[in-house]
């Protein structure tokens, strides 16, 4: 009992150690933003990094999304008998909670892990030590350039998701179950709103924020190994997994 | 050898004129495990000094200390005459633009090409008109012989090329003194010779100091103008190539000829061989 007491001690411990490194690297991370951004084309190729090589895998699982959504929607509100409605429900869960969720995770699936191995491999190979040594900053000229262009691709991916998505919607409901166009699209206009809009988008930056960061700190901290570079891989997409769910029913109890 | 000297204002201290970097009394540990114990080396202006041991003795941390990304628990480190762990952060990025170091696996960028590499202090550090970076940086390149090599990439290179290009980098920005952590590492023996060449040749071409991190015993004895055996956190010899062959010490006797026996142990701490192989309490 006393040994199950001390091991659950030492777990929090090391949590809250964890959660404490964190805190102070991003601390350096938001330091050294403005000096980074003075060398604003180091930031763009991280967003072409982050943003466009994700676009293929973010509009597939978008369209797909969408469509799943059109026949799980659609035999739902049939039912009701309000088919017409497919639009304004597809629009507010994508809006409100899907697009931005699942873009979080698949973002933190492809680009973040690109972006953990990838620091995690720098620190390794001592490109990092390297660096340091010719008197180049790794916190400017590598980590922040990367959390930025992170933290920048991913609202865009996330709008992308959703016009994609929608599209999926769309062509499910009205192309194959046939429900009214002008219905689909006017009932959606007419009920979404511009803070349902800002909800969404809201959460795509806060979620790019969070995923970029833990991107960030799992690579640069990662222990110069092989295995030290695999459990920082694991270790992002893990975390930002967790990290995306309490974040979104946070965010979500606080704009109801 | 230097005495131990006081830390003035800013950083700097009372160093031989003649030494580029000094540790005096430097204590150095990790996790515990003492690394260093009251290490004293002066390394001399315009001279090749190998720092020599056996594996674990800490060469490389040594290289660490003296460019400032490790501070020593006691002791001070001195470089061009100011001591590292004194210098604020800008001055010790000032510091480190005029050394350069050659890592042991190159640690070149594997996002940029050769020249890229290469040209990556230039374009940290200095706003050049593109046309000199160029010039610059095939005149660097041509230096190691590699100029024709300047458009691939890191993943194409041979350990050796790999290691010439580093090299090629850490002289970019004219420094005055060079570091090499295992220089001779894995390479062929043309690729060796070549490496040794560059490294004797730089350092007179250039008028710059250079500190060698091996053990290989026999190439840097034919470059090297004095060396330090290090052993058990200390200096176990030191003077020339050929004072340290002659040297009485068993440990230096054991190192420069490569004997299995002698005070340096093969083995890791371990129970009697027979008994544990007899010990059937130990698992499968």
């Amino acid at each position: 009992m006393i040994g199950l007491l001390g091991e659950l001690m030492a777990s929090l411990h090391g949590f809250l150690e964890r959660v404490g490194a964190m805190t102070r690297f991003a601390g350096r991370v938001l330091w050294n933003v403005p000096a980074t951004l003075v060398r604003f084309r180091l930031v763009v190729e991280q967003v072409y990094n982050a943003g466009a090589l994700s676009l293929v895998i973010i509009m597939t699982c978008g369209l797909f999304v969408g469509m799943v959504l059109g026949l799980q929607g659609h035999d739902l509100l049939e039912r009701f008998g309000s088919e017409e409605a497919l639009g304004t429900g597809a629009a507010l869960s994508l809006l409100k909670e899907l697009g931005p969720v699942v873009t979080a995770l698949l973002f933190a699936g492809r680009a973040g892990t690109a972006l953990a191995s990838e620091l995690g491999l720098m620190r390794a190979t001592d490109q990092l030590s390297a660096m340091e040594i010719m008197a180049v900053d790794p916190m400017r000229r590598v980590v922040v350039p990367r959390f930025l262009g992170g933290a920048i691709a991913m609202p865009l991916l996330t709008a992308i998701f959703i016009a994609i998505a929608l599209y999926g919607v769309q062509l499910i409901g009205v192309q194959v179950l046939g429900v009214d166009q002008g219905q689909f699209w006017s009932q959606m206009r007419g009920a979404v709103e511009l803070e349902d809009v800002g909800e969404g988008l809201i959460k795509g930056v806060v979620f790019g924020i969070a995923c970029s960061l833990i991107a960030v700190f799992e690579g640069y901290n990662a222990e110069p190994t092989a295995e030290g570079v695999g459990r920082a891989t694991t270790r992002t997409v893990v975390i930002s997994a967790v990290v995306t769910l309490v974040l979104d029913y946070i965010l979500t109890a606080l704009m109801l | 050898m230097n005495q131990s000297h006081q830390p003035a204002n800013g950083g700097a201290t009372f160093a031989d004129a003649d030494d580029v970097a000094a540790l005096h009394g430097v204590d150095f540990s990790i996790d515990g495990k003492a690394i260093f114990r009251k290490l004293d080396i002066g390394i001399r202006r315009g001279e090749v000094t190998a720092i020599m041991g056996p594996s674990g003795t800490g060469k490389t941390t040594l290289l660490r200390l003296i460019t400032g990304q490790l501070r020593a628990d006691a002791g001070c480190v001195v470089v061009e005459g100011r001591d590292v762990a004194r210098l604020s952060r800008r001055d010790l990025y000032a510091m480190r633009r005029r050394m350069g170091m050659l890592f042991q696996n190159g640690a070149l960028l594997t996002d940029l090409d050769v020249f890229e590499n290469v040209a990556f202090p230039l374009r940290e550090h200095a706003r050049l008109p593109e046309r000199l970076v160029r010039n610059i940086v095939l005149s660097k390149l041509h230096a190691v012989g590699l100029r024709g090599a300047a458009r691939l990439r890191p993943q194409q290179l041979s350990g050796g090329m790999a290691r010439r290009v580093a090299l090629a980098r850490a002289i970019v920005m004219d420094p005055q003194l060079l570091l090499y952590d295992e220089p001779f590492a894995g390479l062929d023996p043309i690729s060796m010779g070549v490496v040794m060449r560059l490294i004797r040749s730089l350092n007179d071409a250039l008028g710059i100091s250079s500190i060698v991190v091996t053990h290989d015993v026999r190439e840097i004895s034919q470059i090297a103008d004095s060396s330090y055996i290090l052993s058990d956190g200390r200096v176990v010899a030191s003077g020339t190539p050929a004072d340290l062959h002659d040297h009485p010490s068993p440990v230096v006797k054991q190192f420069m000829a490569g004997l299995a026996d002698g005070p340096v142990t093969f083995h890791y701490p371990a129970p009697d061989y027979p008994a544990q192989l007899l010990d059937r309490s130990e698992g499968a």
